[in-house]
């Protein structure tokens, strides 16, 4: 009887749980475990799906082939839409990662039902919806577009920041804060918001109710992958093309 | 749920060796089936186009080729047919002539013999028309 009691506590699929983690102590660092523990499992599904695609390569592709074949190509043309038909091919790995990354990550808080699993403290959930782990994507964009810029005009790309006029250098500056700090607030807004909406909804009618909650999830999830995605390579192609020559660009 | 803590650099890390991973399993790898799929196709379609080319080529030569030859076989029964038109009209011709000159000479002959006939008979007219007159004139 006391069992049967019990039942209910046990069975919650969901429950509140915003902030707390799975702390790991490294050295005198703290870090989030949960985090990296589906973090890692994303990886390994990357890879192993990466190594089962490309490990007998047809000419004619089938099954698992086909499938990253066709994740290739999205990002290839995702890339190319962005970037251009000259720019694009050393980018498409990081620009490739980053969406294959954050989306599998997505759909993996979304599909995974990680509260079976019980950890000590905080909860399993997607990577994507702790502020640490986007505000890192963020800033890995911001350095790459830096990057890309100072390695295609050196240091003539600081004259972006006064190129069409020296009075906008204060926003041209406040852009490059504004760019992270909105890329890793939307993707974790969004995946966190869409979490707690499912999990509110499950707390109160736990029966097909949350399903359309859910699918809009997956949409989301997939939406905000794709929209990273591609603000990270229209960042990138901004820092390589300037203000300046974008009509030469486009002219030939 | 704002708690930065050393999770971020290492997320960083970790998703920069991800990318190197990824470019070494997947995207290089996978970029290559499908550009070496593409070249094999380019390669196989260009071939294709070529021997298609080639074959209509040799179509158009073969054509060419039997209507000359058409034309070649045309003539020459013409000319056959001409030349065998043109001996038959002359032993036709020849035939004509002989047959006519044969008739002449016939006549001509017919005639002379006709004439030679009459100057006999007026011979023997004559001499029995002196005789018939000696006869007459004895009586006298």
């Amino acid at each position: 009887m006391l069992n049967f009691l019990d039942v209910p506590n046990s069975l919650t699929l969901a429950s509140l749980e915003v902030g707390h983690h799975l702390y790991w102590q490294l050295g005198n660092l703290k870090i989030h475990g949960q985090v990296f523990i589906v973090s890692w499992i994303v990886i390994g599904i990357l890879v192993t799906a990466s190594l089962l695609a490309t490990r007998n390569a047809q000419r004619v592709p089938k099954g698992i082939q086909n499938l990253m074949e066709y994740a290739l190509e999205f990002v290839r043309d995702l890339a190319k839409n962005q970037l251009g038909e000259k720019e694009y091919r050393p980018w498409v790995p990081f620009i490739g990662t980053l969406f294959l990354f954050i989306f599998v990550s997505n759909w993996s808080g979304a599909l995974v039902p990680w509260r079976l699993i019980k950890l000590p403290e905080g909860e399993l959930a997607a990577p994507t919806n702790d502020i640490n782990t986007t505000v890192a994507l963020a800033l890995l964009v911001s350095l790459a577009y830096f990057y890309a810029g100072f390695s295609r005009k050196g240091l003539g790309y600081f004259a972006k920041y006064i190129q069409p006029t020296p009075i906008l250098l204060p926003i041209a500056i406040l852009e490059d804060f504004t760019k992270p700090l909105s890329l890793s607030f939307r993707l974790f807004g969004n995946i966190l918001a869409d979490e707690l909406v499912v999990a509110v909804l499950v707390l109160l009618v736990p029966l097909f109710v949350p399903l359309p909650v859910m699918l809009l999830g997956l949409f989301t999830s997939a939406i905000q992958a794709l929209v990273f995605a591609t603000l990270a390579a229209a960042y990138i192609h901004e820092a390589i093309e300037g203000h300046g020559d974008e009509h030469d660009a486009h002219s030939p | 749920m704002f708690d930065f803590d050393a999770t971020l650099p290492l997320m960083a890390v970790q998703f920069l060796l991800l990318a190197a991973l990824m470019n070494v399993v997947f995207f290089k790898p996978m970029t290559k089936v499908i550009d070496d799929r593409n070249d094999y196709i380019r390669s196989n379609e260009a071939d294709a186009k070529e021997r298609l080319a080639k074959a209509e080529r040799l179509a158009k030569q073969y054509e060419t080729e039997l209507a000359d030859t058409r034309k070649a076989y045309q003539a020459t029964i013409a000319a056959a047919q001409a030349e065998a038109q043109k001996i038959v009209d002359q032993k036709i011709a020849d035939a004509q002539q002989e047959a006519q000159a044969q008739r002449e000479q016939a006549q001509k002959e017919l005639d002379q013999q006709k004439q030679v006939a009459m100057q006999s008979l007026e011979q023997q007219v004559e001499a029995l028309s002196r005789e018939i007159l000696d006869k007459l004139l004895v009586g006298i």
